[in-house]
Parts: structure tokens; C-alpha cells; sequence
């Protein structure tokens, strides 16, 4: 059989998908004859819309929500819109879990489940969903392109034109790959908006990507989730920051990094343009960042730290100060900032020199898990940053830093760095026998243990008590001692000896304040460039406009 | 912005808790109706020496939660889902509309009465604070072991009541404090509640709850034992039975329903234990008890549900 025969004897249609797509329009057509769905016919046309066994890619982070949609989702008929396999970066919202409790959905694939976090290890329990995967946001948003293809795309934007170009502003975040994955392969592209107006200050993703738009009363929900306020960091944590700039930033001429959102990190920001300034550091560390917009790094930015922030999102209160400072950000020729989760996510795996971040627990071995027991809250984007990418080959002053051999074919890795305190509130060992995580992945009946940072990855440890430099360490035998010799009177710091501990100092292994030139007693709340929100405020020449909880004027 | 309705249970008792009950038409008929059931006398239900009993402690503080659950109601203030802890998961069970007072009022009666029953003397509970849960079941393992002593109550992360014959408590609480714990003390309860000790009134109770007619309740009710919000009848009368000889997980029922969406939680209690306990769980939560101030609640009710 030639190929030309294959051909006739097979009349393929090659547009099921389109032919599909048109005709779940067409059944629509009853209740809108252009874009524009109104809010109350909401749940009526997504009954129209998803069919049954969809995937359904529903937006939600950690921070915006599409919770007009997500609600009406909730609401749809069961006997109509069944088997559903949502595909969610966060599981954020109580409706997210009831569509599953209502079975309207059956499977999930997610990144992110922090604030369902007890919800989502229950029903796993009671087998009342099915996860098929927990991601980090980039494998997720990665698989919308290759096995996990979303029919239907719920989302939302700031505000639409009739046409449905749509204004995604500071909190573009992931609204582009949702509505790539979906549109480009006929699925269907909703999306809730703020406000329909004819004048948008400009276009984040084209009208032609996008099928529906519903103007809605109640803005999309949106977190505050970056805001640290610097009234609580503690004088350990500015000993620790003081450590991580000398012993760490300062030493590898770390230029390029992303932050977590402890309070570690806000006093970092917070003591560059005090103790950096002092050690003459500007403009040798520091420079560029892939971060949201953090408010505690208003004073950095103001005094000429800061050359290029790229960020995931935005942050609530930051908006007017972002208009203002438009070299520090990146905005659009309307002023405003333009975040995209994705590409940010994919800098900070990629282009940065370090990732600075905590956890929760970490095992003699230096994994780490933020995981509580009989708790599932997933990875998020921590584990992007959070590892060395084999696949670089550009070259930074840090990353050849990392090299500790003389083989010629060495290269460098990317910093990761844990700042942990070796006690969490309440009393609770950060250095532990075994991780909480390896017990709630067996509940789950997950494929492995849900670990956060593992410890191969980890370059640096800094605690109250030191530094390690764990990317020195030439066996596991040695960085455990190294891990041990900074973990305080947890059950691994007792395991360390002294003697051990002598020798790793002296090889540089490991470092007390002392060894990088820092008093203890120098630590203090002084330093901060701002000890409140209220100087934050003032720093931002009053453009930063905190939300009310954090206002305490 | 959802709201919860919590009920208390043994140890938010007080002498005198009538009289903290709102002026309020409803309240004046639930009192009445409950004497009309009881066939009782229940004015003097709130004096120190009537509260020495057991059973009197569990239907004082659930006719009080009930009177004012329905003075609420009477002005429109429902919540959207409904725990109770250890007896008061009947008053929760009222509240969800599963369970009618009428009905409610006899179980609680019997549960006090099998309960002071079955261990006359020589058994009570102690409470434990400042030690995790790993530590405390660590500590339990060996006297768990020992089938004297158990695990009654993970009321917070750090807050926890034991059960058990009275030596054995003592020397757990010596032991419990010499681990660190802030507080390890004996608690004025003279039953071993929560634990398999009550075994029996489980039992009992089971069978009584399949003579009540149940109806479907319209909001979620907080499992004690499995801590789930339910809305199934069945699984309800399992709770309210179990309950009584096994742990009550409150700490996670209360993130549960904080997941859930609740963030006003209202305390229908003489005193402020649940709501102190749902304070000290997140900043984003508000708990208020009635004994602050019943016009309080409503006024709070009103801001919730507009938010």
C-alpha cells in the first residue's frame, strides 16, 4: 500500500477540536450573540460550555483569583457538568475543593495548595479526589503544553474591551499561559472582568485569544501575600541577614537573585542600605532581581541599590509606587507594572545567581520541607528556584564561585541558600530526624516524599549560630557534620562534635559571626532602613499605599 | 466572609450563667421549654453545688447555647456552619437543623447521666499546654500502653486534655511538665471523657440515636472524632456517639472550617475557651463569645456577612 492510498482510504476530518469548539459556541448563541456573558447567566453558560470529563484549567495563585468563576463553577449542575479534571497553579478558595465535594470534578493536577492545605490531605484521605500530579508552577504551566491541554480556560483581568482584548496590569501573572494553552488549540477562553470599558490603558493579551468576557460586581480576589511587616523581624534574623551579606552575597559577588518571603530576607532588603552601604557593597551585589514587588525593598530601590526587578505579580499597595519608578520595573507604556508569573518563574530558574529561602524543617542531610503534618500544601515555585538547573551554560562571578575542583570541565551552580533559625515559634525543632513530609506523603499515597529543597541542591546554610558553606563539603559524612555544627541544641546539632567543628572552621567549612567580622552585638533593630510600615510609606515618598491591615497609624 | 457558631462543652460552666443569658423573648422561651421536657425545675441548675454534677453541667451549658442560638435565629442571624465540642456537638447538631431541641434535650440528659455512671470515682482528665503534639504522644505512647490514661482533647497545636484513673493523670502531669510543658494540671472534671474508657456510652448513646428522627441539616456540622464537616444524618449520629470514647479533634475541625471560608466564629458560651482557642490560630479569624456581649455579636454578624 503506497502512501497516497493510506490517505483515500482514511477520510480523517482533521478539525475535530475546532468543529468541536464551534459548536459548543453555537449552542450559546442563545444567550449572547457577541463575547459579552452576563454575570447572572454565568452558571447556565458554563453548563453550556464544559462538557463532561473536561479539563479545565481554573486561574488562582497564591495571590489573584478568578473568583467570580470559580464560584459560578461551583454552582453548575451536577447531573450536567461532571468528571471534571481541573488543572489549578493554587488551591486557594473554599469552591475550589466543593466542585469535587459536589462532584462536579474528579481529578486535579495543581502546584500550590497552602491555604486548603488540611482540606486537600482529608479528601485525598477519604478519596474524594484524585490528584494526578503536585507540581511546581512551571512543570505545571509546562504540561498545559504537552499532556495536560485544557479545553476550557477560566480567568480573569483587571478590565475588557467589547472585542475582549483584555488589561491584565500589575497582576498579569499567569493570565497569558492559561490563555496560550487553551486558545491556541481550540479550547475555550473565559474570562471575568473588573470592568468593561471601550479606553484600556493598554492590551496584556489580544481580543482574538479570548471567547468570552463577564463584567462582574465583586473585584477578582486578590492577596497582599509579599507584604512583611518590619515591626516583627527580631534581632536574630538581622544577625542572620548580617551573616547572609558578608558571608554569602559579599564573598560570591552575588549580583542576580530572588528572595522567599520570610523575614529573613525582608531584613536583608532592609539592612542594604544601611549595613551594605557601610561595607561599600552598592553596586557590587544585588543588582538585579526576579521578586515581586516586596515593600521592605523600598529603601534599596530609593537609594540606587536596585537596577531591574522582574516580578511574578503584583502586590496590593504597591501600584503607585511601581508608576513612579519605572526604571526600577518593568511597566507598560501605560506606566503600569507588567508581571508574568511564567517567565519570572523561569529567571529565577535560569538567570539568577542565588535563591534565599526557609522552610520549616530540614533532616541532617540538608532536605527541607515547609510541610505540617496532615497537611498537603505543595511546592508552588520554591523547588524552580530552589535547585541548580543542569541546563545552564552562561557563566556569572557567583556561579564560578561554586567551583570547587580543577577539572577542566567543571562548571559553576547556582546558589541556594536556607536561612533557617534552629527553633521555630512554639518551641519546635527546624533540625530533625526525619521530615513530617516523608509521613504525609505515605498518608497521601503520593510517589514520593513532597520535599520542598532538597539537599544536594543546597549551597549554604546560615542559622543563628553560622554559616555552612555545604558546597565544600566533599562527602555526605562531612556536610552532615557541617549541618550539625550550625544547628544549635535541635536533636542533629547535638549529634555534632566539637572537636569536628573545630576543623570545619578552620577549613572554611563553616563560619561564625566572628569568622566574617560580625559582633553579635551589633545586631540590633537600628539597622533596619525602615522599622515599620509607616517608614516604608514615608521612603516611597507616600506612594506606597499599604492595606489596612497593615496600617497601624 | 462565612460564620461559624460554635457550642462549648465541660468546663465552660460558671455559677450563675443564667443570668448572663441575654433579656430576650426567645431565651425566655427556650427556658421554658426545656423545663417543660425536663420536667424540672432547671432555675437552679446554675449553682455551684448543682454544677458538682456532670449531667447538670452538660444541659445547663446546652439549654444556654440553645437559648441563645435561638434568639439569634428570632433576628435573622444564622450562621453557615456549626461545631460544637464534646456535648456541645448536640447544640451544633440543633443548629444545623438536623437535630430538633426537643429531641436533643433527653440524649444530653442520658449522655451526663451513663457518663457519671460508668466511673463513679477515681477517674478525671488534666490538661497540658506548651507541648507539641509530637511530644504529647510520645509521652502518651507508654501509658496508652498501659490502658489507664489517654489522649482526650487536641484542642490547639499546643493544648491538650487527658483522660485516665486520677494516679496515673498525676504522674503523666509530673512527667508532662518536666518535658517542658507550661502549664500540666488537673482539670475539675470527674469523668474520663473522650477516651475508650466510655466505651460503653458510646454504645448506649448509638442505640438512643437510632430511636431520633434526624432531617437533613441545611449547613455543615464539625465532626469531633473525624474531623469533617458533615452534612450527612448518618455520619452525625456516628459522631455524636463515638465522640464520647475518642479523641475530639478540635484544633483541625477549627482549620477545617477556617479553610472553609469562616472567619467570624461566635461562641454561644457562658465563658470565652473556643474563641480564645480560634484567636490564638490566625490573625485573619475573629472569635467573640456571647459573654462579651450578645449586641457585640449581632453587631459583628452584620459586618461579616456585608464583607
Amino acid at each position: 500500500m503506497n502512501p497516497t492510498q493510506v490517505q483515500k482510504n482514511t477520510k480523517r476530518s482533521w478539525t475535530t477540536r475546532r468543529d468541536a469548539k464551534r459548536a459548543r459556541k453555537e449552542e450559546l448563541s442563545r444567550m449572547t450573540t457577541g463575547k459579552v456573558i452576563p454575570a447572572e447567566h454565568m452558571v447556565e453558560a458554563l453548563e453550556t460550555l464544559i462538557k463532561p470529563g473536561d479539563r479545565v484549567v481554573l486561574e488562582g495563585d497564591n495571590q489573584k483569583q478568578a473568583s467570580f468563576l470559580s464560584e459560578a463553577l461551583s454552582k453548575v449542575n451536577p447531573e450536567k457538568v461532571k468528571r471534571l479534571h481541573m488543572i489549578m497553579s493554587s488551591i486557594s478558595r473554599p469552591e475550589h475543593l466543593d466542585v469535587f465535594e459536589r462532584n462536579i470534578a474528579e481529578r486535579i493536577d495543581f502546584a500550590f495548595s497552602g491555604p486548603q492545605s488540611l482540606r486537600v490531605a482529608q479528601m485525598i484521605e477519604d478519596e474524594n479526589i484524585t490528584v494526578g500530579g503536585i507540581h511546581t508552577y512551571i512543570e505545571l504551566y509546562g504540561r498545559l503544553f504537552i499532556d495536560l491541554i485544557p479545553n476550557v480556560a477560566l480567568v480573569a483581568a483587571d478590565q475588557a474591551d467589547s472585542r475582549g482584548n483584555l488589561y491584565t496590569g500589575a497582576n498579569t501573572e499567569e493570565t497569558p499561559t492559561l490563555v496560550e494553552a487553551a486558545g491556541f488549540r481550540d479550547g475555550i477562553v473565559i474570562a471575568q472582568v473588573n470592568e468593561i470599558t471601550e479606553e484600556l490603558p493598554r492590551v496584556d493579551i489580544p481580543g482574538s485569544w479570548v471567547d468570552y468576557i463577564v463584567e462582574v460586581d465583586k473585584p477578582y480576589q486578590l492577596e497582599p501575600l509579599f507584604t512583611r511587616d518590619p515591626r516583627h523581624i527580631s534581632e536574630i534574623q538581622i544577625l542572620m541577614a548580617m551573616m547572609a551579606i558578608r558571608g554569602v552575597y559579599e564573598k560570591h559577588h552575588v549580583q542576580s537573585l530572588n528572595h522567599g518571603v520570610g523575614f529573613n530576607t525582608a531584613a536583608i532588603e532592609l539592612l542594604l542600605p544601611t549595613f551594605g552601604e557601610e561595607l561599600g557593597l552598592k553596586g557590587k551585589i544585588c543588582k538585579h532581581w526576579a521578586l515581586n514587588p516586596h515593600p521592605t525593598l523600598i529603601p534599596a530601590i530609593e537609594s540606587g541599590w536596585i537596577e531591574s526587578i522582574h516580578c511574578f505579580g503584583g502586590e496590593v499597595g504597591m501600584e503607585k509606587y511601581i508608576e513612579a519608578r519605572p526604571d526600577a520595573f518593568f511597566t507598560g507604556p501605560d506606566g503600569t507594572l507588567r508581571s508574568n508569573r511564567t517567565l519570572s518563574q523561569l529567571a529565577g530558574q535560569y538567570a539568577v545567581d542565588m535563591f534565599v529561602g526557609s522552610t520549616l524543617q530540614m533532616d541532617r542531610d540538608g532536605n527541607s520541607s515547609t510541610v505540617t503534618s496532615g497537611r498537603l500544601a505543595g511546592f508552588g515555585g520554591a523547588p524552580n528556584m530552589g535547585h541548580d538547573p543542569g541546563g545552564r551554560r552562561h557563566a556569572t562571578p557567583a556561579w564560578s564561585n561554586m567551583i570547587t575542583s580543577d577539572d577542566p570541565l567543571a562548571r559553576g551552580r547556582k546558589l541556594v541558600v536556607q536561612m533557617v533559625e534552629t527553633f521555630q515559634s512554639g518551641n519546635e525543632p527546624v533540625f530533625v530526624e526525619s521530615l513530617n513530609a516523608v509521613q504525609v506523603g505515605k498518608d497521601a499515597k503520593l510517589d514520593t516524599a513532597p520535599v520542598m529543597i532538597y539537599g544536594s541542591d543546597v549551597t549554604h546554610l546560615v542559622t543563628e549560630e553560622g554559616v555552612a558553606y555545604l558546597y565544600k563539603t566533599d562527602s555526605l559524612e562531612e556536610r552532615r557534620a557541617a549541618i550539625a555544627s550550625i544547628a544549635g541544641v535541635t536533636p542533629i546539632g547535638l549529634e555534632r562534635s566539637a572537636k569536628q567543628a573545630e576543623q570545619l572552621r578552620r577549613d572554611g567549612i563553616i563560619a561564625y559571626p566572628e569568622d566574617i567580622n560580625i559582633k553579635r552585638t551589633d545586631a540590633k533593630r537600628s539597622l533596619l532602613a525602615a522599622k515599620n510600615v509607616e517608614e516604608l510609606v514615608q521612603w516611597s515618598d507616600g506612594l506606597y499605599e499599604p492595606p489596612a491591615k497593615f496600617r497601624s497609624w | 466572609m462565612s460564620i461559624a457558631f460554635l457550642c462549648p462543652g465541660q468546663g465552660s460552666q460558671q455559677p450563675g450563667m443564667f443570668e448572663q443569658l441575654p433579656d430576650h423573648p426567645y431565651v425566655q422561651k427556650t427556658l421554658q421549654e426545656a423545663e417543660d421536657i425536663l420536667q424540672t425545675d432547671i432555675s437552679l441548675f446554675d449553682t455551684k453545688a448543682q454544677l458538682q454534677s456532670t449531667t447538670t453541667v452538660q444541659l445547663a451549658l446546652f439549654i444556654w447555647s440553645m437559648a441563645v442560638y435561638r434568639a439569634f435565629k428570632s433576628e435573622g442571624y444564622t450562621p453557615d456552619m456549626a461545631a460544637g465540642h464534646s456535648v456541645g456537638a448536640f447544640g451544633a447538631a440543633v443548629i444545623t437543623g438536623a437535630l430538633a431541641f426537643r429531641d436533643a434535650l433527653p440524649l444530653v440528659q442520658k449522655r451526663g447521666e451513663w457518663m457519671e455512671k460508668q466511673h463513679p470515682s477515681g477517674y478525671g482528665m488534666g490538661v497540658v499546654t506548651g507541648l507539641s503534639y509530637r511530644q504529647m504522644t510520645t509521652l502518651l505512647e507508654e501509658y496508652e500502653r498501659d490502658e489507664t490514661m489517654y489522649l482526650a482533647n487536641v484542642n490547639a497545636d499546643d493544648q491538650f486534655t487527658i483522660s485516665g484513673e486520677v494516679s496515673t493523670l498525676e504522674s503523666f502531669l509530673t512527667a508532662a511538665a518536666a518535658e517542658g510543658a507550661r502549664k500540666a494540671e488537673r482539670l475539675n472534671v470527674a469523668v474520663p471523657s473522650h477516651c475508650v474508657l466510655m466505651k460503653e456510652v458510646s454504645e448506649k448513646m448509638e442505640s438512643a440515636l437510632q430511636t431520633v428522627s434526624f432531617s437533613s441539616p441545611t449547613i455543615p456540622y464539625a465532626g469531633n472524632t473525624k474531623p469533617r464537616a458533615l452534612l450527612n444524618t448518618e455520619k452525625m449520629k456516628d459522631d455524636l456517639a463515638e465522640s464520647i470514647s475518642h479523641t475530639v479533634r478540635w484544633n483541625e475541625v477549627m482549620h477545617l472550617y477556617y479553610e472553609r471560608g469562616a472567619r467570624l466564629f461566635i461562641e454561644l458560651s457562658p465563658q470565652a475557651v473556643l474563641s480564645d482557642l480560634i484567636n490564638k490560630q490566625s490573625s485573619e479569624i475573629r472569635g467573640i463569645s456571647v459573654s462579651h456581649g450578645y449586641e457585640d455579636c449581632c453587631l459583628l454578624m452584620e459586618r461579616y456577612s456585608l464583607k
